[in-house]
C-alpha cells in the first residue's frame, strides 16, 4: 500500500520533469545553446586564422604602422588568446559586435539596417515556394501514382532536374535579361515598391519550388503506398478524401522536415540574389567585407547567419514534434 | 553485374544526354585552352564592349577580347576547380562518415555531433566562413568550397553505412571475430558505393555552380586568371550594352552543370527503385477450367467464377491468381490457406476490389451480395462495398493512419456512408470498440493508434468492419503479426462477429492450423490456382490433394515424434511470371508422372462439397482407404 | 564439448525515461552437447539475450561464460560461440559470393592457401546440405531456405563449440522449415555441439531441445527438461503458451470456445520499460489476484527470489508445493524483523 502511493508534492515535480514536453524542450534548447556556441566560437577562431595579420591585410600594405598598432590595440589583438576569446564571448553575450574598419559606424547597427531586407526576401520567398511546389507536388502525384501517365511522370522529373540545375544566381541573370532588359518591366536593380522584389523573389523560388515539388511527389506516391491508405481505401472513402484526410498530411509532416534544409538554403540564396539585384542586404554587405576585409563586419554577419539558421531549425523541430502525435511520449 | 547496371543508365534517354553533355564538356575542357587559348586573350582596343557579330559571336569584353572564345577557354578551370573541390569534399565527408564506425563509440559520437552542426548551415554560407579564413582567390575557394561540402557528404556516408551496420550480416562479421576496419572496407563500403558515386556526381556538379558563384561574387578567381563565374560578373555590369556577354557563360555553366545533375539523378534513379518497363502486352485470355459453382441452396454473399489477377512485370505479366472459382455462403466460416506466394492476399484484395493499378483484375462472374463487381462503376459501388464488406489486414500497425485518433478513424466510415454527423458517427466508434471488447472505449477512442498494443489494435480494425453491417468480413493473416498468446483471442473475436452478425468469414492464413480450427470450409491455394476445396471437418481425415496432405505434415506440432526427421516438402513454388505448363506442383509431388508435366487439372468435384484439382486424385484416395 | 552459462545477466537499453532493461538478471546454463530451446513472445528478451552471448548487445550486469571464461575475453579471431540469424535475406552481404561469406568466418590459420579454402568451404556447404557447386552464386539467387543453410555453413565454419540459433526458421515458409531443422539436428548431434535454439515456437522447440526455458518481460520465469516442462508446466504463462500451442492443433474438433477458459481478461501485454511490480506476469495470471483477490503476495513480492528451489526454477509464488515454500519465506520475514 504505502509503496504504491507517493505523496502528492512528491508526484507533481516528478510530473514536470518526466513530462514528455518538457525533456524534449530542455533536450533542443540544450542543443541550441551548444550550437551557438560552436558558431560564436568560430566566428571568433576565423579571424585568427586569416593568414598574416587582419588588420594589415585589411588597410593595406601602404598604411602607416602606428594606425596599424592603434587598430590592433582597439581590435583586442595582441591581447593573451584566452583573454580575447573571453572578450570575444563577453561582447557578442552584451550584443556588441565591434566596429567596421571601413565606415567606423558599429557592426551591430549595420546589422541592424540590412537584416530586414534579407528577412523579407527569404520569407517572401518561402510562402512562393509552399504555394508552387505543394500543389503542385501533390498533383503530379495523384496524376503519375501507380505507374499512371509515364509520359507525365517523365516530363515533370525531367523538368525539376533541369530546373534544380540552375542556380538561383544564373537564373536572376536570365529573368533580368529577359524582364528588365528586354521587356522592361521591372528594374534591373534598386527600385522601389513590390515590383523592386518580384524578380529577386522569382529567382530564389523557382529551382527550390521545383525540388520541393519532387519531393512532395515522392512523399506524398509513398504515403500512397502504406497500408493504411489500403484501409482508407477498403473503407471506401471517395478519393478525395483519401487524399485530403490520409495521404496529405502525412506526406506534409514528412515534407516539413525539409523545409529547414529549404528556409537555411533560402537565407544562403540571399546572399548571390542581393549581389545581382544590388539590395542592400546582409548577403551583399558580407560579401563587400569579405573583399574590403572588413572582418569585424563579417564577423557580425557570420554570427547574425549563424543565429538565424539555428532559430529556424529549431522552429522546424518544434513544429514537427507539435504536429506528430507519436513524438508526444507515452505517458506512464 | 554491375557494370551492366551502369550500361543501363547510359541507355535512358536522360542518361545518354547526360553523357553526351558531359562529353562535349570534358572535351571543351581538353582542347579549348589549346586551340582558342591565344584568341581569347588577344586584346583589341579597336572594339571594347560590342555585341555579338560574326567576328564576335557573343560580343567583346571592356579590353575588347572575344567573349565567345574566353567562354570556351574557361571551360578547363571551371571543370578542374569543380572536380578538385569537389574530390576535396568526398575524401573528407567520405573519412568524416566512416570514423564513428571505426572510432571507440564516445570518439564516433562526437564526430558525429560535430557533422551534426555543421550540416545545420547551408554550404554557401561555410564557403564564405572558408573563403575569409583562407583568403580570397582559387586556392582559398577551392579549400572552402571542398570543406563546405564535405559536412554533407559525411552525413550521407554516416545515414548509408548506418544502415548497412544494422544489418545482420554485420553483425554475423562481428561474431566471426572480423575486425572494424575489415567491416568497414569488406562489407559497408561495397554496400555503399553505389549511393556515394551517384552522390559525388551530383556534387561536383554542385560544385561547379558553387565556384561560378564564388568567381561571380569576386571570391574566388581572381584576374587575370578567369573561369565562367567571372565571365559572367563581368557580363552582368554590361548587361544593356551586351546581353550576351552574360547569357554566354550562364548558358556554358548550366549546360556542365546539368551534365553532372543529370547523370547522377538517372544513376540514383536506375540504381535505387527498377521502374519496370512499361508494356507488356495485351493480356492473354484465359478460358475456365474450374467446375462451375454449385447453384442451389442460398444466393452466395461472394460469387467468383474464373478470377485472374496479372502484373505487369519486366515486360512480361506476372499472374499470382490464376483463374480460380469460389463462393461463401451467408454465414459460412471460410478458410484460405497456402504457403506465401500461392496468391492467398492477391485473391482477397481483388475480390475487395482493392487491386490497383497496373494490375488486372478479369473473372466470369465477381458477384458480391448479388451485384457484379467489375462492372459496375465504383463510385455506385461504394456505399455498398462500405457497409457490408469489412477487411481485416495482417499488420496492424501500419494499417492505421498515425496521425489521426482511432475513433475518428473508425467514425469516418459512418460519417461516409450511413450520413451520420460527427458526434454521432464517433458515438457509433466507441459503442463498436466496446463491441470487441476495448476497455475504457470512450478513452480509447481519443487515442492514437501507436498507443493501442498490437492485439487491442487488430480489434480496433474489426470494429471499423462492424461499423456497418457486414455481410462479408475478410481478414487477411489477421493473427500473423500478433504473439501467440493473443492470436487466440483475434479468432475468437472473429467467430463471436460470426455469430453474432451472421457475417461470413473469408480468413487469409498461411497457417493451416490456424485454419483448421477456425473455419467450416478450406480452399488450399497453390501457385494462383485452388487446388482443394473441402469442409474442415474432412481436412484430417480425407484430403485428396497431395500438396494438403504435405502442407499437414510439415507443420510440427506438441505430438511430433521427436525420434523421426521432420517431414518437409523438396523444392520450391514457381515464381508467379514463371508458372510451368501442367500443374504446378508435378515439380515437388511424389504422384507425378508425365500428364502432370503436361495438362494442368481442373478443379472438379470428387464428393459433397469436396473439389480437387489433381490427376491422381482418386487413386490416393483408394489407397487412403485400403491403408 | 563446451558449457555455455549466463551469470545473472543484465541488458539495459537507454537511459532516463526511455530506459529499458530488456533482460533483467538471467542466469541460464547450455550444458555441453545439449539443445536449449528459449521461447517466449516478441518484446521478452530472448533475442536480446542470444546477441548479448556474442557481444552485439551490451551486457550491464553479470557475464557470459563458455567453460570457465569470460566470453569478453576470447581472442579475437577465434570465436568459439557462433550465431545463426532469423532473417536470411539481411544476414548475408548481398555482393559477397556464398563462398566468400563462408570463408570469410573461418579463422584465418586454418585451411593454409586459397586451395585449402575453396575446399573447406565446398565441405561445410556439403554438410548444410548444398551443392557446393553454388559456391560463387549471390545470395540474391538463393530462396530462402537456402540462404539459411549457407548461414548455418558460415557459423560452423568458426569451428564453433556452441552455436545459437535465433528464430532461424520464422522467414521461412513451413514447407522449408523442416528440412532447415532436420539439418540442425543431425549437425547437433554429429559434431556434438551445444546450442541454444531460440523459437516462438513451442512445437519446434518442442522437437529439438533437450531442455526449455521460458522467457517473459526479460526474465527466466520456468526452466527445466523440455518432456518435463511440457508435461507439468509449473509457471501459468508455460501453460497459456501451450494452451496457444496445442490449440492450434487439438482443437480441430473442439468449439473455438474452449480457447477462453485459461484467459481470464484481454489485458493488455504489459509494458517493457515499467514492468508491473511483484510478479510481472500478474496482471495477466489466470491464478493470481485477478482470480484470487486475496493473493496479493504476487503484488507485492518479486517470486525470482527464491525460484532455485521451486521446481523448473519457477519464478512463480503458486507452483505445485510452492506454497509450502512460500509459507517458510513469510516465516523468515517476521522473524526478521
Amino acid at each position: 500500500m504505502t509503496a504504491e502511493l507517493s505523496s502528492p508534492g512528491r508526484a507533481s515535480a516528478a510530473q514536470g520533469l518526466r513530462n514528455p514536453w518538457v525533456a524534449f524542450l530542455i533536450r533542443r534548447l540544450s542543443w541550441l545553446v551548444v550550437s551557438l556556441w560552436v558558431v560564436v566560437t568560430a566566428a571568433f577562431l576565423m579571424i585568427q586564422l586569416v593568414p598574416g595579420d587582419p588588420v594589415r591585410a585589411a588597410l593595406g600594405t601602404s598604411a602607416p604602422a602606428e594606425l596599424v598598432q592603434a587598430r590592433r590595440e582597439s581590435l583586442g589583438l595582441d591581447d593573451p588568446l584566452p583573454t580575447q576569446y573571453w572578450n570575444h564571448l563577453r561582447s557578442v553575450l552584451t550584443g556588441d559586435f565591434g566596429t567596421s574598419m571601413t565606415t567606423d559606424l558599429p557592426v551591430s547597427q549595420l546589422v541592424g539596417d540590412r537584416l530586414p531586407t534579407t528577412v523579407t526576401l527569404a520569407a517572401l520567398s518561402f510562402v512562393v515556394i509552399i504555394l508552387i511546389a505543394v500543389p503542385l507536388g501533390v498533383t503530379i502525384a495523384v496524376l503519375t501514382r501507380g505507374a499512371r501517365w509515364r509520359g507525365g511522370e517523365l516530363a515533370f522529373t525531367s523538368a525539376s532536374v533541369v530546373v534544380a540545375a540552375i542556380p538561383e544566381f544564373l537564373l536572376a541573370v536570365g529573368l533580368v535579361y529577359v524582364f528588365a532588359v528586354t521587356l522592361g518591366w521591372f528594374p534591373v536593380a534598386g527600385g522601389d515598391g513590390m515590383g523592386a522584389w518580384v524578380l529577386p523573389v522569382a529567382s530564389l523560388s523557382i529551382g527550390p519550388a521545383a525540388v520541393i515539388a519532387r519531393i512532395v511527389r515522392v512523399e506524398v506516391l509513398a504515403v500512397l503506398g502504406q497500408d493504411f491508405v489500403r484501409t482508407a481505401r477498403a473503407k471506401r472513402l471517395p478519393p478525395w478524401r483519401i487524399y485530403a484526410r490520409h495521404a496529405l498530411p502525412n506526406a506534409l509532416t514528412a515534407t516539413l522536415t525539409l523545409t529547414g534544409l529549404l528556409l537555411t538554403g533560402l537565407v544562403a540564396g540571399t546572399v548571390l540574389v542581393e549581389n545581382v539585384f544590388a539590395l542592400q542586404g546582409l548577403g551583399s554587405t558580407i560579401v563587400q567585407s569579405i573583399l574590403q576585409k572588413d572582418y569585424p563586419v563579417v564577423q557580425g554577419i557570420v554570427l547574425v547567419y549563424g543565429a538565424l539558421v539555428l532559430l529556424v531549425n529549431l522552429v522546424v523541430d518544434l513544429v514537427l514534434a507539435a504536429l506528430d502525435p507519436r513524438s508526444t511520449i507515452r505517458e506512464a | 553485374m554491375r557494370s551492366r547496371r551502369w550500361m543501363r543508365v547510359v541507355t535512358t534517354p536522360s542518361g545518354a544526354v547526360a553523357v553526351a553533355l558531359l562529353v562535349l564538356v570534358i572535351g571543351l575542357a581538353i582542347l579549348a585552352p589549346i586551340i582558342w587559348g591565344d584568341a581569347a586573350s588577344e586584346v583589341n582596343d579597336s572594339a571594347p564592349v560590342q555585341g555579338p557579330s560574326s567576328a564576335h559571336w557573343a560580343g567583346t569584353d571592356a579590353l575588347g577580347r572575344d567573349i565567345f572564345y574566353r567562354v570556351l577557354v574557361a571551360t578547363r578551370l571551371s571543370i578542374e576547380l569543380a572536380v578538385m573541390a569537389s574530390l576535396l569534399g568526398v575524401v573528407v565527408g567520405t573519412v568524416v562518415g566512416t570514423a564513428p564506425s571505426v572510432l571507440p563509440r564516445w570518439a564516433g559520437r562526437w564526430v558525429s555531433s560535430a557533422v551534426n552542426i555543421a550540416v545545420a548551415f547551408p554550404s554557401l554560407l561555410l564557403v564564405l566562413f572558408f573563403a575569409v579564413v583562407f583568403g580570397v582567390g582559387t586556392t582559398g575557394a577551392v579549400l572552402a568550397i571542398g570543406l563546405a561540402f564535405a559536412p554533407g557528404f559525411a552525413r550521407l556516408t554516416q545515414t548509408l553505412s548506418a544502415a548497412v551496420v544494422g544489418r545482420d550480416f554485420v553483425a554475423a562479421a562481428r561474431v566471426a571475430g572480423v575486425g572494424r576496419l575489415r567491416i568497414l572496407v569488406r562489407h559497408v563500403l561495397p554496400n555503399i558505393g553505389e549511393p556515394l558515386v551517384v552522390n559525388a556526381t551530383i556534387n561536383a556538379g554542385q560544385a561547379l555552380l558553387a565556384f561560378a558563384g564564388l568567381s561571380f561574387l569576386g571570391i574566388g578567381v581572381q584576374a587575370p586568371s578567369y573561369d565562367w563565374g567571372r565571365l559572367l560578373g563581368e557580363g552582368l555590369t554590361q548587361i544593356y550594352v551586351n546581353p550576351a556577354a552574360a547569357l554566354a557563360p550562364a548558358v556554358a555553366v548550366v549546360i556542365a552543370g546539368l551534365a553532372f545533375n543529370l547523370l547522377g539523378e538517372t544513376a540514383a534513379a536506375v540504381i535505387g527503385v527498377r521502374t519496370g518497363p512499361t508494356r507488356s502486352g495485351p493480356l492473354p485470355a484465359t478460358p475456365g477450367r474450374d467446375e462451375p459453382i454449385d447453384a442451389s441452396g442460398d444466393q452466395p454473399v461472394l460469387a467468383v467464377e474464373n478470377l485472374h489477377v496479372a502484373f505487369p512485370r519486366d515486360g512480361r505479366w506476372a499472374t499470382p491468381v490464376r483463374g480460380i472459382s469460389f463462393a461463401v455462403r451467408p454465414g459460412e466460416f471460410v478458410g484460405v490457406v497456402g504457403e506465401s506466394g500461392s496468391g492467398k492476399s492477391v485473391t482477397a484484395l481483388a475480390v475487395s476490389r482493392l487491386i490497383e493499378h497496373p494490375g488486372v483484375v478479369t473473372a466470369d462472374r465477381l458477384d458480391f451480395a448479388g451485384v457484379p463487381m467489375l462492372s459496375t462503376p465504383e463510385r455506385e459501388l461504394r456505399p455498398l462495398l462500405g457497409t457490408s464488406l469489412a477487411m481485416v489486414f495482417q499488420d496492424p500497425t501500419t494499417s492505421f493512419n498515425p496521425t489521426r485518433r482511432v475513433g475518428r478513424q473508425l467514425a469516418e466510415v459512418a460519417e461516409q456512408h450511413q450520413d451520420l454527423r460527427r458526434g454521432p458517427a464517433l458515438a457509433r466508434a466507441v459503442d463498436r470498440l466496446r463491441a470487441v471488447r476495448i476497455a475504457a472505449a470512450e478513452r480509447r477512442a481519443g487515442q492514437y493508434p501507436h498507443e493501442f498494443s498490437g492485439g487491442m489494435r487488430q480489434r480496433a480494425m474489426i470494429g471499423m468492419g462492424l461499423m456497418g453491417t457486414p455481410k462479408l468480413v475478410i481478414a487477411d493473416e489477421p493473427t500473423t503479426a500478433l504473439d501467440v498468446t493473443v492470436q487466440g483471442q483475434i479468432l475468437r473475436l472473429l467467430s463471436e462477429v460470426r455469430a453474432e452478425t451472421d457475417a461470413a468469414i473469408l480468413l487469409i492464413s498461411h497457417d493451416i492450423t490456424v485454419v483448421a480450427q477456425t473455419c467450416s470450409r478450406i480452399l488450399v491455394m497453390y501457385a494462383g490456382r485452388i487446388v482443394e476445396d473441402l469442409p474442415a471437418a474432412d481436412l484430417t481425415r480425407t484430403p485428396r490433394h497431395p500438396y494438403t496432405k504435405a502442407l499437414l505434415a510439415v507443420v510440427p506440432d506438441l505430438a511430433t515424434d521427436r525420434e523421426q526427421p521432420l517431414v518437409a516438402i523438396a523444392g520450391r513454388p514457381p515464381a508467379p511470371e514463371q508458372i510451368p505448363a501442367g500443374c504446378a506442383f508435378a515439380a515437388r509431388c511424389p504422384l507425378a508422372d508425365e500428364r502432370c508435366r503436361t495438362d494442368d487439372p481442373a478443379l472438379v468435384q470428387v464428393a459433397q462439397l469436396h473439389r480437387v484439382a489433381c490427376w491422381h486424385a482418386d487413386d490416393q484416395h483408394d489407397q487412403g482407404t485400403m491403408g | 564439448m563446451s558449457e555455455l552459462r549466463f551469470e545473472h545477466v543484465s541488458v539495459r537499453y537507454g537511459s532516463g525515461r526511455a530506459a529499458l532493461t530488456a533482460v533483467d538478471h538471467v542466469s541460464l546454463t547450455v550444458p555441453s552437447g545439449q539443445v536449449v530451446g528459449l521461447v517466449g513472445e516478441s518484446g521478452s528478451g530472448k533475442s536480446t539475450l542470444a546477441r548479448a552471448a556474442v557481444g552485439l548487445s551490451p551486457v550491464a550486469e553479470g557475464r557470459v561464460v563458455l567453460e570457465g571464461t569470460d566470453v569478453r575475453r576470447l581472442p579475437r579471431r577465434h570465436r568459439p560461440l557462433q550465431m545463426v540469424f532469423q532473417d536470411p535475406y539481411s544476414s548475408l552481404d548481398p555482393r559477397m559470393t556464398i563462398g566468400q561469406s563462408v570463408a570469410e568466418a573461418m579463422p584465418r590459420a586454418a585451411h593454409g592457401g586459397r586451395r585449402g579454402r575453396r575446399l573447406e568451404v565446398a565441405r561445410l556447404l556439403e554438410l548444410v546440405n548444398l551443392d557446393p557447386e553454388r559456391v560463387d552464386m549471390l545470395p540474391g539467387e538463393l530462396s530462402g531456405g537456402q540462404r539459411q543453410r549457407v548461414a548455418l555453413a558460415r557459423a560452423l565454419a568458426g569451428r564453433p563449440e556452441v552455436i545459437i540459433a535465433d528464430e532461424i526458421t520464422s522467414a521461412l515458409d513451413v514447407s522449408v522449415q523442416g528440412a532447415l531443422l532436420n539439418v540442425v539436428r543431425g549437425l547437433q548431434r554429429e559434431l556434438g555441439l551445444s546450442m541454444l535454439f531460440i523459437s516462438h515456437n513451442l512445437a519446434v522447440v518442442r522437437y529439438l531441445s533437450d531442455v526449455i526455458a521460458v522467457m517473459y518481460l526479460g526474465r527466466i520465469v520456468e526452466v527445466g527438461p523440455t518432456l518435463d516442462v511440457l508435461s507439468r508446466p509449473q509457471h501459468p504463462y508455460t501453460r497459456d503458451l501451450l494452451a496457444a500451442a496445442s490449440h492450434t492443433r487439438h482443437g480441430l474438433d473442439d468449439p473455438l470456445v474452449s480457447i477462453a477458459d485459461a484467459e481470464p481478461a484481454d489485458a493488455e501485454p504489459a509494458d517493457p520499460h515499467h514492468p508491473p511490480a511483484g510478479c510481472r506476469y500478474h496482471p495477466h495470471c489466470p491464478i493470481g489476484p485477478l482470480v484470487h483477490a486475496d493473493r496479493r503476495i504476487c503484488v507485492s513480492a518479486d517470486p525470482a527470489e527464491g525460484a532455485e528451489q521451486r521446481p523448473h526454477h519457477a519464478a512463480c509464488h503458486f507452483t505445485e508445493g510452492g506454497e509450502h515454500l512460500l509459507n517458510r519465506e513469510e516465516d523468515r520475514h517476521v522473524r526478521g524483523h
